[in-house]
């Protein structure tokens, strides 16, 4: 049912050469929150790149850090006490690239909406109860510096391009049903053109088929208005039928990092190869689901080294104690341990069954 | 721009099941919303001649019979002491206070004439009158009183309570917070005492009693308005800051809840401008339940208006309230407890029904 | 006990509340002891135990002498005592009043005995109940402190049951409640094995609002000078000063003084209250 589909074959020419530039770059992004029982590093040592007009994914179990990630982008992030390291360099094109993690509140709601759109997870509390949704679709352009009347004017064709009839813009979300909600706030996303749109699990609590809807939805937006996308989910098919690019990302950091096709057929990180035996019918080869040993480890305690290692069948000595970096390891073919890789370019892993990613060895690309 | 958006077939198939609904709906004989209505004004009438009854039946339990004592009283006052001509005052007094008969044809009587006459019958403190006579000279100063006090203390407590949470981790909010959460746990009276002491007797600003100015005829003047103003102020600005102080402590709380809602994050990544955020997401969610507060938070505020209006000497139904328990003037009593009972039931009947007009979260359908 | 701790650490506000009420109980329980140690051996009501009418405070008199000239420490504390007898007696009633229609209301209730409940609760909370209260109190002759707690907690409970109530339906819905009742626990069972256990705390609020709610009568009662003869609480001594007028006089602390400790009264009562609601309300706890 999950069925890949590589969308580089109807890309236009211009598009592709576009997507090779990078659109958004996180940078040993830190996100650690101050509690009462010491510093949880929900987010430590994070890096990622987003291109142009891509759709990339980050997929992990829950607790692993995504959604504060995706937050710390938009800088909506609600805890009160938090240390925050790195950046996040954002380049529209046309525009200097800018550290979102440097502006001002100020300077940043600018950012918001207008260039970079959120579609958030509690998609069903998402919009104001006592609002009209069509108004709602308005004030966010009128505080970009929109006129009323022009935004007014543009509710309908925004409801058309999600696929929604233009009179919904007089109802109140009560009166919609989730999938409509979820519409809704798509249109608000692109009522501004943005250059990225970040989806946290934008289809969780949706019906299979509603979700379906929802994702094609998406991904005839990126194919018309050439935005990029960021999404997050646990859910491995939404990846597999959506994004370009894929992030696994483990206690608050990146692990693996890669094109769908490659990233889910041969995976290079072992918590990645857990991941993706853990669902049926995309592994392919496995008869039987395996799972991963051990829990999630808390972001109050990380373990040293690679944080993996305690629940990683490849465990060895360095594990313990280093940590690995996210590199590139040399394209070609390999024997890894017990498997056979075929490693492509731009297929980055933070293990030290890749020599690349052990620091004194491995070179470091990012 | 045409676009080849899937086909919403979930979405239509939604759309129709509404329309069914919508349907259903006008098949039946009465809209949803006449439903409600019909219903809450049900509810009302239900409630009212519950605690009418409910008045008569306990003013007949109380232990002593408090009409015939003041039957007695009557008949002391008038110096018929004579036994010929007690008998007959008796029957009079009896008859006129509705006394005569068993308890069924009393309640009858009773019913007939509060409800269809508003009569509770003679008053003592000033007899042959009706005690519905004096309340209804009392009533206006305390509707200006109470009504002033609740319109003001809701709107300061409200915007301010709203603000407070807004910028809950300033410091200058926590003050103000702190100083609120105070005030509202002490009785509005004693408020009234200290404003009384310093700004009538220590900074003689404000008169101290009375509703007006004794030498001022009362009339729609200029000179009369004005002071009856100034006699309010010390009343009014005593209950406002103790009821506004609640209403900001209540305000503020529901704010900070409305802070951490999912559509509150969604309005700061729509990249909204602050006051946007502040006037159409966190005002506009957290006014419209203090409005059904409003009406309940009515009964309080005449509970602590009978004793400021006492503080003050104020020539309300407080005042009276407080007179007539003195002299045992029972048909007073209960004309002031009746209206305003019917008046808070009332109060709270009108913003049911209006409510559902402001706040599309509250359909008619009565949940 | 280990609750109690842990509310103690976590809220200031319970801190400061509990620290008020327990200095005014201590206050009012050792009441006699303070006045012998003031005073001498006398009777703080007699007239004339003063020495002089409306004295100014000086050290004989902390707070002077009123127009009978009685020591106002010694009216303070023999007034104390009685509005907490009667704010705790009322309260307990009132709780024990709400308790009972709350968990009735709530869980045995069914739709139509809920419904009717709810709504004389709803009216009672509704209605202005002060000027019921002045009447009774008016023909009620010789009440004692336990009849006129009574009659306070006829109009305090519903505060207690609408706590209460909200507190049963939520609980009836969770997990363990459903689980119990497949297993054909009886409702008392269910009540008193999953439900009671879990609703200590909210009763603790029903109590303090209840407690609140009656202090707020009995002093609008005495204050207005509507208190039964023989009651002398500390409304009384508001009602005497607001009588002699003695804010014309000057004598502002014959107000002052009375009010301040009922003051500290409601404030800590509420605290309380409040430290109770932040800890086992925790919506709002950690973003205030």
């Amino acid at each position: 049912m999950a069925q890949v589909t590589t969308r580089t074959q109807v890309a236009p020419v211009a598009q592709q050469e576009l997507r090779q530039e990078p659109l958004l770059q996180i940078e040993n992004l830190d996100i650690h929150f101050v509690t009462q029982r010491g510093a949880a590093r929900v987010v430590d040592q994070c890096n990622l790149t987003v291109h142009h007009n891509e759709i990339f994914g980050i997929a992990g179990e829950s607790g692993c850090g995504k959604t504060t990630l995706v937050e710390a982008i938009l800088q909506i992030i609600r805890f009160p006490n938090r240390v925050t390291h790195g950046r996040v360099l954002f380049s529209p094109p046309g525009k200097p690239p800018v550290d979102l993690m440097s502006l001002s509140q100020a300077e940043m709601r600018r950012y918001r909406g207008e260039h970079i759109a959120y579609i958030p997870q509690g998609s069903q509390n998402s919009l104001n109860p006592v609002q009209r949704t069509g108004d709602q679709i308005v004030d966010g352009m009128v505080a970009h510096g929109i006129s009323e009347r022009q935004a007014k004017a543009k509710v309908p064709e925004l409801l058309t391009k999600v696929g929604l009839e233009g009179k919904v813009a007089h109802l109140y979300p009560h009166e919609l049903s989730g999938g409509m909600k979820q519409r809704v706030i798509i249109a608000i996303a692109i009522s501004m053109e943005p250059e990225l749109i970040v989806a946290d699990e934008p289809t969780t609590a949706l019906d299979v088929n509603v979700q379906r809807l929802i994702l094609e939805t998406l991904k005839t937006l990126r194919e018309e208005m050439g935005v990029a996308i960021l999404i997050v989910s646990h859910d491995l098919p939404v990846h597999a039928q959506l994004v370009d690019r894929i992030g696994v990302m483990y206690a608050g950091q990146i692990v693996e990092s890669g094109a769908i096709r490659p990233a889910v057929k041969e995976p290079l990180h072992p918590y990645a190869m857990g991941l993706m035996a853990s669902v049926p019918s995309i592994g392919g080869s496995r008869e039987r689901l395996e799972g991963i040993q051990g829990a999630t480890p808390s972001p109050l305690n990380w373990p040293d080294g690679c944080r993996f290692h305690n629940r990683c069948p490849y465990v060895m000595d360095v594990c313990t104690h280093v940590p690995p970096l996210l590199a590139q390891p040399e394209p070609g073919t390999r024997q890894v341990d017990d498997l056979t890789r075929t490693i492509g370019p731009d297929h980055l892993v933070a293990c030290h069954l890749y020599p690349e990613s052990t620091p004194q060895t491995g070179g470091t690309h990012e | 721009m045409a676009t080849q958006i899937p086909s919403t077939t979930f979405e239509e198939f939604e759309g129709q099941e509404v329309q069914q609904e919508r349907l259903l709906e006008k098949k039946m004989l009465l809209s949803p919303a006449m439903r409600y209505v019909l219903r809450r004004i049900g509810l009302y009438l239900i409630t009212l001649w519950g605690s009418i009854t409910a008045s008569f039946i306990f003013i007949r339990l109380i232990p002593g019979d408090p009409i015939r004592a003041m039957v007695a009283q009557m008949q002391l006052q008038g110096g018929y002491n004579t036994i010929s001509t007690s008998q007959s005052m008796s029957d009079f007094y009896e008859k006129q206070f509705g006394l005569n008969g068993n308890l069924l044809q009393q309640y009858l009587h009773y019913m007939n004439r509060v409800l269809l006459h508003l009569d509770f019958g003679p008053s003592l403190l000033s007899y042959p009158n009706p005690a519905m006579d004096l309340v209804k000279r009392g009533l206006p100063w305390t509707m200006a009183l109470v009504g002033t006090s609740l319109v003001i203390s809701w709107i300061l407590g409200v915007v301010v309570g709203a603000l407070v949470g807004w910028a809950r981790k300033s410091r200058w909010a926590d003050t103000i917070n702190n100083i609120s959460l105070g005030l509202s746990h002490i009785p509005a009276y004693f408020v009234a005492v200290v404003l009384l002491f310093i700004f009538a007797y220590n900074f003689p600003i404000f008169p101290a009693n009375s509703a007006y100015d004794a030498s001022i005829k009362p009339g729609w003047s200029f000179a009369f308005l004005w002071s009856v103003i100034q006699h309010m102020a010390l009343p009014v600005i005593a209950t406002v800051l103790v009821f506004a102080a609640s209403w900001l402590n209540g305000t503020r709380a529901l704010v900070i809840q409305i802070l951490g809602e999912d559509y509150l994050t969604f309005a700061s990544a729509k990249g909204l401008k602050n006051r946007q955020i502040l006037l159409g997401y966190v005002m506009k969610n957290a006014w419209l339940p203090q409005i059904s507060a409003l009406a309940l938070s009515l009964g309080a505020i005449i509970n602590g208006n009978v004793l400021v209006e006492q503080l003050f000497r104020y020539p309300g139904v407080g005042q009276l309230l407080v007179m007539s328990t003195q002299q045992k003037d029972v048909n007073t009593m209960m004309a002031i407890v009746t209206i305003l009972i019917v008046m808070t039931l009332t109060a709270n009947l009108i913003v049911d029904l209006l409510l559902p007009l402001f706040d599309p979260r509250i359909s008619y359908s009565g949940k | 006990m280990k609750a109690f701790i842990g509310i103690w650490k976590m809220s200031m506000k319970f801190r400061i509340g509990f620290t008020m009420l327990a200095i005014l109980i201590l206050l009012g329980v050792f009441h006699r002891l303070l006045i012998r140690w003031l005073l001498g051996d006398i009777d703080p009501l007699e007239i004339g135990t003063g020495g002089g009418i409306f004295l100014d405070p000086s050290r004989d008199h902390l707070l002077g002498t009123d127009r009978y000239g009685r020591d106002m420490v010694g009216l303070l504390l023999s007034g104390l005592p009685i509005t907490l007898e009667v704010a705790a007696l009322a309260g307990v009633i009132s709780t024990a009043l709400g308790a009972i229609i709350g968990f009735v209301a709530g869980y045995n209730g069914g739709r139509l005995g809920d419904t009717i409940l709810f709504t004389i609760t709803d009216m009672f909370l509704v209605i202005p109940t002060l000027p019921l209260i002045l009447i009774l109190a008016a023909y009620a002759k010789g009440l004692g402190v336990i009849e006129l707690s009574l009659v306070l907690s006829v109009f305090s409970w519903p505060f207690a049951a609408r706590v209460i109530r909200s507190q049963v339906l939520s609980l009836r819905e969770r997990p363990y409640v459903e689980l119990s009742r497949m297993t054909n626990l009886s409702a008392w069972e269910i009540i008193w094995q999953d439900i009671f256990p879990n609703m200590l705390p909210y009763l603790g609020i029903g109590l303090a609002q209840a407690s609140i709610g009656a202090a707020f009568a009995l002093v609008g009662l005495t204050v207005l000078g509507l208190a039964p003869s023989g009651i002398l609480d500390l409304g009384t001594l508001i009602n005497n000063a607001n009588q002699w007028g003695v804010l014309s006089l000057g004598k502002w602390w014959l107000f002052v003084a009375p009010m301040g400790i009922l003051t500290l009264l409601f404030m800590g009562v509420a605290l309380i209250n409040q430290g109770l609601e932040d800890f086992y309300n925790p919506r709002l706890r950690g973003m205030s």
